[in-house]
């Protein structure tokens, strides 16, 4: 997918003008919460839980040679062709090469954002293969040459009555009552029944790879991914190195988490693990298997400080959380990976020149950190990003000055002293009528957005000070 | 071009890996101990599976035996498609019950366009999930549990277990001395989605609807306590 996360504040200001758009995501910053904390109430030991996860993938990534190499033998064993692509490029030209041997012109297509990652579904129509994306919410945005907004619903940003529109433009069914969701959904059910049946290969996601018997698990509600796998000859399984997991009982483990920090769920409607082809005397099934492993740049961020974003499971929750994602919404982020995990994997993944606004998209409120499933500690990964920015100078000239000004005063606490005690008398009494500042110099970026209140005549030293004389 | 990817990446990883031994690893992943499973809504385990099935928006129903559930199929099949038909795997079990008695008439094998109903027998159930397991194959074609509008599972009161690491127990057996299916698939009611406006619509593209059937004695005791219980969404 074409990044433009250069234009993160470009993109947020016109988001934020957008009205309605902006009051649904007000709606769902309340309402999907309130469903995940629903869900993780109910579940005694979550926070067991979540260390104990944390544990298994810290022992998985760093032994992750060794893991990789059971996986594989397993997953050779079990029928299937193993991949491995350095890059995106090379994922989506292994893919193509797949489908032109089995000459296929038509693809069904699970969720998998690693795809997304690679651009694989543009990769395939400019070489002539109708790529069809079935989750719901990803066929939504295909047909509306949209990205996704969010991990995990895509097509949140949408209401009930923009889907109506695009179907009733995009299918071609004559009168009909699409009023409901439920009649919308129908309509994308038949729609992409026909194509399913059709598709000549099947590409998926993976949600975990289990090493000590080759299985890949797929957690999905409304069955297409299943589909995907189950019904054309040739399935790809394109996912990254990354997902790989010791044991089944490891997945499911992971699977408890994920179902409730992403949807609220306790469980989701389908969880299914695939070994590979068809078995002698089976009745369906592929006949082909692959297996594509993604790096692009992942061993970079496993040999990094940022390793502990490799235990990241797509859940969303940060996401859900943000101030800041919810106020913008998700195609701010240019790319598609969104909120504080897409703000430091985008940076990991492209290049922090092209995306250096992300990392400062972030209030340090700490929401994220608290829900994250996986206890990845995202504001010190975006803290550990901006001061890079700092370090390769991608910071404005501006602002690398002014801190270090600050950085300079901060360590000589006389100086320091004298110039706020000079300074916050001044703008008590030129603000104390009004109250704040609408406008301030030097500081035009923050009270752009808000007011600055006035400080009330004295500093916090001086204040100290006189308590302590006081007492 | 793969060969030397592998290469390249198997070279990163280690790099960046520890280099323990096959059997520190082992002996380490075994210290990690166990997760913890979620609580079951009641202490007997054939309500709590019950429950959860409820709770995921299947139907349940109940039989002490083969020939119970074979009418209990005839019923379901009447009372909603008016029709004696459905659709169901090679498998020897479900080959061996009394159909006729209930004057139902089975067709064995995949699903094939314009049927609507079709049955498995589970291997085993999960009542932490309120799942039924199914293994792909002869015994049960993958299209039936995805293409009929309304999948019917019979699941022996047996065969259910608490939670996860109990299934995978269990599968792990199972596969070990069947061999590795290629799909192994955890159902936990219809097909759903809520991608529009975060909306929960029933029958996105699997079955419409999902309909359990316990085999187990005193089962109709434990259907109506699992009602009393269950709080669908
Ligand atoms: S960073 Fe944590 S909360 Fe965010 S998507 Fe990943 S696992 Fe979920």
């Amino acid at each position: 997918m074409q990044q433009h996360s250069e234009n993160f504040l470009d993109n947020a200001s016109e988001a934020l003008g957008n009205k309605s758009q902006a009051e649904f995501r007000d709606l769902m910053a309340l309402f999907t919460p309130l469903v995940r904390d629903a869900a993780v109430q109910g579940f005694e030991g979550f926070d067991q839980l979540r260390s104990h996860v944390k544990r298994i993938r810290q022992h998985s990534l760093d032994n992750l040679d060794h893991y990789l190499d059971t996986y594989e033998q397993h997953a050779l064993e079990n029928g299937n062709q193993v991949h491995f692509a350095r890059t995106g490029d090379e994922m989506n030209s292994i893919v193509l090469d797949i489908c032109q041997q089995h000459q296929a012109t038509r693809i069904a297509k699970g969720k998998s954002m690693v795809t997304e990652e690679t651009g694989l579904n543009d990769f395939l129509q400019r070489a002539d293969l109708e790529v069809k994306e079935t989750d719901l919410g990803e066929y939504i945005i295909q047909q509306a040459g949209e990205t996704p907004s969010h991990i995990v619903g895509p097509a949140l940003h949408k209401t009930a009555g923009e889907v109506r529109e695009l179907f009733l433009d995009k299918h071609e069914l004559g009168e009909r009552d699409l009023s409901e969701p439920a009649d919308l959904v129908s309509e994308a059910r038949s729609v992409l029944r026909r194509h399913f049946l059709e598709a000549q290969v099947g590409i998926i996601g993976a949600n975990a790879l289990i090493a000590e018997n080759g299985y890949s698990m797929l957690v999905t509600n409304e069955g297409n991914g299943d589909l995907c796998a189950n019904l054309p000859p040739v399935l790809i399984i394109c996912t990254s190195v990354e997902r790989i997991l010791p044991r089944a009982e490891d997945a499911t483990a992971m699977l408890r988490l994920l179902v409730r920090s992403a949807t609220g769920q306790p469980q989701t409607c389908y969880t299914s693990f695939y070994s590979g082809p068809r078995r002698e005397g089976d009745l369906d099934g592929p006949v082909e298997t692959h297996i594509v492993l993604l790096d692009n740049r992942r061993t970079d961020i496993l040999a990094s400080d940022y390793r502990e974003m490799l235990q990241c499971i797509r859940c969303g929750a940060c996401l859900n959380h943000c101030p800041i994602y919810t106020s913008v919404g998700g195609h701010a982020y240019g790319w598609v990976y969104q909120g504080p995990m897409g703000s430091i994997l985008t940076p990991l993944l492209t290049s922090l020149e092209q995306s250096a606004a992300l990392p400062n998209a972030c209030t340090s409120c700490g929401r994220c950190e608290e829900v994250c499933p996986s206890l990845i500690p995202l504001p010190e990964l975006l803290r550990d990003l901006r001061h890079q920015e700092m370090e390769q100078k991608l910071t404005p000239s501006r602002w690398r000055f002014g801190l270090k000004m600050h950085a300079w005063l901060a360590r000589h606490p006389r100086l320091y002293q004298f110039f706020t005690g000079l300074g916050i008398p001044l703008l008590h009494l030129v603000g104390r009528r009004r109250g704040s500042f609408r406008r301030l110099p030097m500081a035009s970026g923050w009270t752009s957005q808000r007011d600055f209140p006035s400080p009330q005549g004295k500093t916090f030293m001086q204040q100290y000070k006189a308590g302590r004389k006081a007492q | 071009m793969t060969g030397s990817a592998r290469s390249e990446i198997f070279a990163r990883i280690r790099h960046a890996s520890r280099g323990a031994g096959a059997e520190q690893i082992v002996g380490e992943l075994r210290s990690l101990g166990r997760a913890p499973a979620a609580a079951l809504p009641c202490d007997d385990l054939y309500t709590a599976f019950l429950v959860n099935v409820l709770n995921n928006q299947g139907t349940v129903d109940c039989a002490a035996d083969r020939s119970g559930a074979v009418a209990a199929v005839g019923k379901y099949l009447y009372e909603h498609y008016r029709t004696h038909r459905l659709v169901a795997g090679n498998d020897q079990r479900l080959a061996a019950m009394p159909w006729r008695d209930a004057g139902v008439l089975p067709r064995f094998g995949a699903l094939e366009p314009g049927e609507t109903v079709a049955m498995s027998y589970a291997r085993l159930g999960v009542a932490e999930l309120g799942a039924v397991v199914t293994f792909t194959g002869r015994a049960n074609p993958a299209a039936n549990n995805l293409l009929a509008e309304n999948h019917i599972v019979l699941v022996d009161g047996a065969e259910l277990v608490p939670d996860l690491e109990a299934a995978w127990a269990t599968i792990n057996m199972l596969t070990a001395e069947e061999g590795r299916p290629r799909g192994i698939n955890f159902i936990a009611g219809p097909s759903s989605t809520a991608d529009i406006e975060g909306k929960l619509v029933q029958g996105a593209h699997g079955p419409r609807q999902w309909h359990v059937i316990l085999l187990a004695e005193a089962g109709e005791e434990i259907v109506e306590k699992a009602r009393e219980i269950a709080t669908p969404g």
